[in-house]
């Protein structure tokens, strides 16, 4: 526990370094923050490793009550997803850092949003959890204004992501103070304790109150309205720690209060979970290809993968309650190594849109290509992301998506009606949004990097500073590590699943470099597939340079034999998806506009001709907008009765005084 | 119980509500405050009249208090404001004149109305006059709400605080001193800021009549 103060310790001085003058400011309070990240990392690691858990109390910190801090491998695990993303996101701020990023409050509020990420899987007690939680929403919400606060998105999108995450947080205090109401205290310690006695409604009510907001809080639909305005309007070291850890805060808070603290609950509970995951990951999944803004892209997909992360988490509470520990641990298991792995990929492939945008000058895929010749490295790493997050073998996001899919198949041994409905749902939603994910990374890839450059922006692009592409490296390490020898990290998943899930049960998941499931018949051998995969790269490569009489000759890619090409003869991000768009019209309800403008001297022939594609936010649009404008309705009204004549004020008073006379008399 | 005190009393008691009834009727300002000194002079003899009747020496010195301060302190600040501009009338109140007077008739019943219980707990001489009490509060919140001048909204403010000065020396046979030297010196610092807020209102804004500040809103 001490070694973990002292990285929060460290992150609260970062904060500090801020006071700096401009020049050193950056580089100290970013350096501080990545050292504080390394420590907590350490520390995180320690616990995850040794299995034990330590506490730390004390009052001078919050009035009265205290914060109370409590480290089980549950939260090391999540810290050490955090710690890692907020390492690299301070060095990627070294080199993009610039102009408002730069300023005293941006930087301070940067290390206080690493420093609270580190602290709510921690925080335990209801006070200091939601403490954490409002600091880290506050200042995340003020970090989306630091950089482009004059941009009208920027605005609204701080907007929708402040009231989202207030209703979220005053839902999930409003559950957990359920939880104390029949005696015991506010710790988690005590709520374990006592959660048993309490009444399955009040039990229920908990629960789903809680869920709400951290489901908010993970994307899940149809709460996710405010995700996919503010990741991608935050700068994107901010984005990345937004997109792989906080959103995370989200599934540890529902595997804390339903797989902790309660103990399980009901299979209803899970049968939620699932459902939530599921609808997220397939709209998720569907918006993502039709985005053309890549930081947009990302953060639909984000929802995508926490869908999928929450599918894994719903089957396995189910699973747990139908009595399967087995098989319930090793779908939390695959969940846990996803949040991971996504939290790796993910922040990877914000920092590498960071990155297109600070040199591009834009996030509008319609306006990129041709990038993989002017920042190759910045490429190589997004490829390598995008791989991972298609789960391409070998890769992370293969080995999380194939544990979770193994926990879902094994999950139809219990013939139960719920539980079969969430693994029948699960494995669907699984099988259908890694094609849609794979169309949207081919797209995010193939049109930003291939091709030739669609605008002056990305013609003129050149590679970003060396902290940059360092961080970035870094955050593809964990791709790489989880998917090549996914073993290696399980013990220390499982340490944490066993947690959630409070049970004793081994481990379903053999030690050693390879994924081998003990209880069940499932193998694979990432390290051996790879050796595979070079092998056969290596075949073809020798058999094409034999076969290959003829003397290579230079051609424009993509050329398809024409001498002239030009950039508008290329697919685009919205023509690439354009197919996948009219297959799902009635989910996506895109809004497409042609105008025509005809020659003056005759209709028939046309002068130009534009054609507008918009796909907004469905449920946005029917879901939100009646109620907001429902509430401003409402408030107009009111004013009406304002109009600042003092007389009339002063007669609202005599009014009423004279009303409640009469009524008395 | 001698007739001196309960005519005494109810003289005392009745030009404080007919001083106030008089700030509707009267249009030029400084008449208006000259009404304002009549009625704290008035309600300084209800706490007189009560202190003899009652031997209480703090409640006479609360008289005398509400003598200087309200009687002549406070109307003396307002008359100065009110010599800025010695012709300022209150030339068309929301409510006119003679409506006024017709409404103030209408919460007098009201208020006599209201207060028929709290008189019935503990019916003595000085409970049964809490109605004329009420009254000057329900008249100087109406005087608040239709007069247009500045100074008139300060006068009705202080009928309210006369009204419910009145009320707590009839029904509880006087304040301590200290709640009343209190609460005298808040409406005398009120005075004082509004004075000052007037006075500078109508120096930059050129009027001192509020219904014309409404595009001062937002």
């Amino acid at each position: 526990m001490a070694l973990l103060l002292l990285g929060l310790g460290c992150c609260v001085l970062a904060a500090a370094a801020s006071a700096l003058p401009r020049s050193r400011r950056v580089p100290v309070s970013a350096g501080l923050g990545a050292i504080g990240c390394a420590i907590a990392f350490a520390a995180a690691m320690r616990v995850l490793v040794t299995g034990g858990v330590e506490s730390f109390h004390t009052t001078r910190l919050l009035p009265m009550i205290g914060l109370s801090l409590s480290i089980d491998p549950l939260g090391a695990l999540f810290i050490v997803a955090t710690s890692f993303v907020g390492f690299a996101a301070c060095i990627y701020c070294i080199g993009y850092a610039r102009g408002e990023l730069q300023s005293r409050t941006a930087m301070a509020l940067l290390m206080v949003f690493i420093l609270t990420l580190l602290a709510v899987p921690v925080a335990s007690s209801i006070v200091s959890l939601m403490f954490c939680w409002e600091l880290m929403a506050l200042s995340s919400m003020l970090l989306i204004l630091t950089d482009q606060r004059h941009s009208r998105e920027a605005r609204s999108a701080a907007l929708w992501y402040g009231v989202m995450t207030q209703l979220g947080a005053a839902s999930i205090l409003f559950g957990l103070l359920l939880l104390t109401v029949h005696g015991g205290g506010q710790t988690f310690a005590d709520i374990r304790l006592h959660s048993t006695a309490l009444s399955s409604t009040v039990r229920s009510f908990a629960f789903f109150l809680a869920l709400l907001g951290f489901a908010s809080k993970a994307g899940a639909v149809p709460l996710h309205v405010w995700l996919p305005k503010a990741h991608p309007e935050a700068p994107s070291p901010v984005s990345a720690l937004m997109s792989s850890s906080m959103v995370a805060m989200g599934v540890y808070g529902i595997i804390r209060v339903g797989g902790d603290l309660l103990h399980g609950g009901t299979v209803w509970w899970w049968v939620t979970v699932a459902a939530f995951g599921a609808v997220s990951a397939l709209y998720g999944a569907l918006h993502a290809t039709t985005s053309t803004d890549i930081k947009r892209l990302l953060a639909y997909s984000t929802i995508d993968i926490l869908g999928l992360v929450l599918v894994g988490v719903g089957a396995a509470g189910a699973l747990y309650d139908t009595g399967h520990p087995g098989v319930a641990q090793l779908a939390m298991m695959a969940a846990l190594l996803l949040v991971v792995a996504h939290a790796g990929f993910k922040g990877a492939l914000f920092l590498g849109a960071g990155s297109i945008e600070r040199s591009t000058g834009t996030r509008d895929l319609d306006q990129l290509g041709g990038l993989i010749h002017r920042m190759p490295f910045t490429a190589a790493l997004f490829a390598l992301s995008a791989c991972s997050i298609m789960a391409v073998p070998t890769l992370s996001g293969f080995s999380s998506e194939w544990l979770l899919l193994q926990g879902l198949l094994h999950g139809f041994t219990d013939r139960s009606t719920p539980t079969l409905i969430i693994m029948l749902v699960g494995v669907v939603a699984l099988a259908l949004t890694g094609g849609l994910t794979a169309v949207a990374f081919v797209k995010a890839f193939g049109i930003g990097f291939l091709g030739q450059a669609r605008s002056p922006g990305a013609a003129n692009a050149v590679d970003v500073a060396p902290s940059m592409k360092i961080a970035m490296a870094l955050l593809v390490i964990p791709s790489i590590v989880i998917g090549v020898v996914p073993g290696l990290l399980l013990p220390l998943i499982n340490r944490a699943a066993t947690t959630g899930l409070a049970t004793a049960t081994p481990s379903p998941v053999e030690r050693g470099t390879s994924l081998v499931l003990t209880q069940f018949r499932g193998t694979i051998e990432p390290a051996v597939l790879l050796a595979g995969l070079v092998l056969v790269l290596l075949i073809v490569w020798a058999v094409n340079r034999r076969l290959a009489q003829r003397s290579a000759r230079r051609v424009d890619a993509w050329g398809c034999g024409r001498d002239v090409q030009t950039p508008r003869m290329q697919y685009t991000a919205t023509s690439f998806a354009e197919p996948l768009q009219r297959v799902f019209a009635d989910v996506l309800r895109p809004q497409s506009d042609v105008e025509v403008t005809h020659v003056a001297e005759s209709q028939y022939y046309e002068q130009s001709l534009v054609y507008q594609n918009r796909v907004s936010d469905a449920l946005e649009q029917h879901g939100y907008r009646p109620v907001i404008d429902a509430a401003l309705r409402v408030g107009k009204s009111a004013r009406r009765i304002q109009n600042g004549s003092i007389h009339r004020y002063l007669a609202f008073g005599f009014v009423a005084l004279l009303l409640i006379l009469v009524v008395l008399a | 119980m001698s007739t001196t005190y309960v005519g005494a009393l109810e003289l005392a008691s009745g030009a404080v509500l007919v001083s106030a009834i008089m700030t509707l009727w009267r249009r030029q300002v400084r008449s208006i405050v000259t009404m304002l000194s009549l009625q704290g002079i008035a309600l300084a003899g209800v706490a007189v009249v009560l202190a003899t009747h009652e031997h209480d020496k703090a409640l006479l010195a609360t008289g005398l208090l509400v003598l200087v301060v309200k009687g002549f302190v406070v109307p003396g600040l307002l008359r100065r404001v009110s010599q800025l501009d010695p012709n300022s009338r209150e030339s068309a109140p929301l409510v006119n004149v003679p409506a006024s007077l017709v409404f103030a008739a209408v919460l007098i019943v009201l208020s006599y109305v209201v207060s028929s219980r709290v008189t019935s707990f503990a019916p003595t001489v000085a409970t049964h006059l809490t109605p004329i009490g009420i009254a000057t509060v329900l008249v100087g919140y109406f005087m608040l709400v239709t007069r247009r001048r500045a100074v008139s909204k300060i006068v009705g403010l202080i009928l309210v605080d006369n009204g419910i000065a009145l009320v707590t020396f009839l029904l509880t046979s006087g304040v301590p001193l200290i709640v009343e030297l209190g609460s005298s010196l808040d409406v005398l610092l009120v005075v004082v800021v509004l004075q000052f807020l007037v006075v500078n209102m109508g120096r930059h804004l050129r009027t001192n009549e509020l219904a014309e500040m409404k595009a001062l809103h937002d």
